[in-house]
């Protein structure tokens, strides 16, 4: 009887290099990958490169201002054309034989054409196109050219995600964060989705909202979270939120939905976020956050932070009051909180008595991402 | 072969008084699939002024797909036979033949699509986009419009009241900007002047696609059209990506080339007939003096309906506003602007 996580994928689904190359073939080059803001690609030839799955994707911003994605290897020996972000202008050409692509992908020129080929077909050898598109003020990528409309993808949850208006919140420089977790990827989102963990791993640091009163599940493979502002927090909001409120006093409360694959976006009355995961070894996976906060004045924000100051000072407390320096459960911090109790689940796998107890009612979100993974690799989607 | 049905004019409204009107025909149940039709296509009607009958094909302006009924605009022309009776002579119960809608200028509806979709018009080339934008708003919630809509000055917008009330529905998306040749004070205008190159490239950096699966929708006159042709193009919009229309002001016409006497084999409905074509005679003309019954419609180069392959020898065509790039790639003619340049030509109705 194999180990099983809690219970429907095998240990080895989190430690086998075997279940990492499946998924990134059967999960992360089949579906849309998130690839940054929209404001990231936003004059004519500018563009980003990155990785989706198996492929190597770039997105480049046409004259036309309209976007377009390519699989980043040349045409000619496959090497990679572009490189994380920059400005292509008019055309972009491989630094192995200079072969060079305008920005429809078009081959224009091959050096030394007549004396090295005596002639070459370009026109069957344009770069091989990619989707792309943008939606709630993010860049998403499909390695296929035929991946469809993306609201094929994200619109059936669309209704269960928080009413922000996210194209006219500004990007929080600060917000900014890219960090690794010695985890499997799936240990990341499942900490995410198990809403059983937040009034307990995050007693101190997230009592601003009434955890029992959630509401969550899953719309096809994605997962939908909301749940309302605790009673003290909400009755003097005004004054009591860290930075100007982003929604109407009507509307107030947490979206945390968690896309599929690993694309966490959490949608409060102050804040929009990101949390994207990125596998990169059975063992370890990147996690990526931007956040958007509403387009006010400096001085705006030094108001709300100071007027909620009172509030705030009772508000977050560590786990555990006193321990080794560093210790993340004392840091009141939840995002280390997070990450510790990643980590350490993922620590536990290896041991020979390692084996799960009973999945709670809040961790039942757990399980069915487990369920979604395994349809991925089955092919039964 | 498509047939004319007699409708009953349900309604007539002055669009614009004195100079537009939209007219609206009820269709009876038994014609409604008959009378099904696209955003963007248009109708045939029939009339007889003055002893002669004469035809004009008329952009449907409005969206089935929205529910609306089959309605036409038709701005007056001067001089113009046709327009001008609509505008003075049709009342409600009156009765029109009308021929059931075609065109391949449509915008088929994608429910689960997401696409921003470019419109850009001048004077009565609004018509048949003003149905693709209702179409589109009503049919794909996901999709986004911007329409730049060129006119003289306030007074000649079409459903000027229209487009700003669904500007108003429709805020995040719905844009319309108004270019005026000769504003007034006052004019609801975005930019003065014609739709040219630089109002092109700044309409789009100021409305840049979201959906990323943009297509463009051009219908104004012939000239408006190859300017924009020629500005999306510069800027590298894919011409896949553009589809397009000639509405009013002068066509281009070349009727300079002479054409030459031959016999012309015309294959309609599987049967080769061979026809003698007169020099100056049209192959459609040829074709009907000789008693087939072709399709046609407007014989002004502009609807389609005449279209066929050309398969043997070489003709002139005086007008093919109908016609894209690619179909003249492929050998399609319009019938009725044909002339022979060859002494044998061989045309094939398609099936």
């Amino acid at each position: 009887m194999p180990k099983r996580m809690l219970h429907r994928l095998p240990v080895e689904a989190y430690t086998e290099l075997d279940w990492f190359e499946r998924e990134q073939e059967a999960i992360f080059s089949r579906t849309w990958s998130y690839a940054g803001f929209a404001e990231d690609v936003s004059e004519p030839g500018a563009y980003v490169s990155l990785r989706a799955g198996l492929n190597e994707i770039f997105v480049v911003m046409g004259r036309d201002r309209r976007l377009r994605a390519f699989h980043n290897i040349c045409r000619h020996r496959g090497t990679r054309l572009l490189r994380a972000v920059g400005n292509a202008q008019k055309a972009i050409t491989c630094p192995y034989h200079d072969w060079t692509y305008d920005l429809e992908g078009h081959l224009v020129s091959v050096p030394a054409e007549q004396r090295e080929f005596g002639e070459v077909d370009k026109s069957c050898l344009g770069l091989k196109p990619a989707s792309v598109d943008l939606w709630r003020g993010m860049l998403f990528v499909h390695p296929s050219p035929d991946a469809g409309s993306i609201m094929e993808w994200f619109g059936e949850i669309e209704p269960h995600l928080g009413p922000h208006d996210v194209d006219e919140l500004v990007e929080y420089p600060d917000g900014r964060a890219s960090y690794e977790i010695k985890a499997n990827w799936k240990i990341v989102v499942e900490n995410y989705i198990d809403v059983y963990h937040l009034a307990h791993l995050h007693s101190g640091t997230l009592a601003m909202y009434d955890h029992a009163r959630a509401e969550y599940g899953f719309v096809g493979p994605h997962y939908a979270f909301w749940e309302p502002l605790s009673a003290d927090y909400a009755a003097d909001i005004e004054r009591n939120a860290p930075m100007p409120l982003i929604l109407p006093p009507g509307q107030l409360g947490a979206w945390v939905p968690m896309l599929f694959p690993g694309i966490g976006l959490a949608e409060s009355e102050t804040s929009w976020s990101t949390y994207t995961i990125t596998p990169l070894a059975p063992d370890l996976t990147r996690v990526e956050n931007r956040t958007r906060v509403k387009n006010a004045s400096d001085w705006a924000f030094g108001r709300q932070a100071w007027r909620s100051a009172g509030f705030w000072k009772g508000a977050i407390t560590a786990k555990y009051d006193a321990g080794e320096d560093g210790d993340p459960l004392t840091s009141g911090d939840f995002t280390a909180e997070d990450v510790l109790a990643c980590e350490r689940q993922q620590q536990a796998l290896r041991s020979p008595y390692f084996e799960v107890g009973p999945a709670s009612r809040g961790e039942g979100p757990v399980l069915e991402h487990q369920e979604v993974v395994l349809r991925y690799l089955e092919g039964r989607t | 072969m498509k047939d004319f049905h007699e409708l009953v004019v349900a309604a007539v409204r002055e669009e614009i008084p004195g100079v537009a009107r939209t007219v609206v025909f009820d269709v009876p149940v038994a014609l409604r699939a008959t009378f099904g039709w696209q955003a963007g296509q248009h109708v045939t009607l029939r009339f007889r002024i003055g002893g002669e009958e004469v035809r004009r094909s008329y952009s449907i302006s409005s969206s089935a797909d929205a529910g609306d009924p089959l309605r036409i605009t038709v701005k007056r022309v001067e001089g113009g036979l046709v327009s001008n009776h609509v505008n003075d002579s049709i009342e409600p119960g009156a009765r029109v033949d009308v021929m059931a809608p075609f065109g391949g200028f449509v915008l088929e509806p994608e429910p689960r699509g997401r696409r921003t979709c470019y419109l850009i018009g001048a004077g009565s080339g609004i018509t048949p986009l003003y149905a693709m934008l209702r179409t589109i708003l009503v049919a794909e919630p996901w999709s986004a419009v911007h329409l730049l809509y060129g006119n003289r000055n306030a007074d000649s917008i079409l459903f000027l009241g229209e487009l700003s009330r669904l500007e108003e529905a429709y805020r995040n998306r719905l844009t319309v900007r108004h270019v005026l040749s000769r504003p007034e004070w006052g004019s609801p205008c975005w930019r003065k002047g014609r739709i040219d190159a630089e109002a092109i490239e700044a309409w789009i950096a100021e409305n840049p696609p979201y959906a990323q699966d943009a297509q463009y929708f051009v219908c104004g006159p012939g000239e408006m059209n190859r300017t924009v042709i020629s500005a999306l193009t510069s800027i590298d919009v894919p011409t896949r990506r553009i589809h397009m229309e000639s509405y009013g002001g002068s066509t281009d016409v070349e009727d300079t080339v002479a054409g030459v006497a031959a016999v012309a084999e015309i294959v309609l409905g599987g049967r080769r007939t061979d026809v003698p074509v007169a020099a100056d005679q049209t192959l459609l003309a040829a074709a009907r003096a000789a008693g087939m019954e072709p399709p046609f419609s407007c014989e002004a180069g502009v609807c389609g309906a005449c279209r066929a392959e050309l398969v043997k020898g070489t003709v002139h065509m005086r007008s093919k506003a109908a016609l894209t790039d690619d179909d003249l790639a492929d050998g399609s003619v319009l019938t009725c602007q044909s002339v022979a340049t060859s002494a044998r030509v061989g045309v094939r109705y398609c099936p």
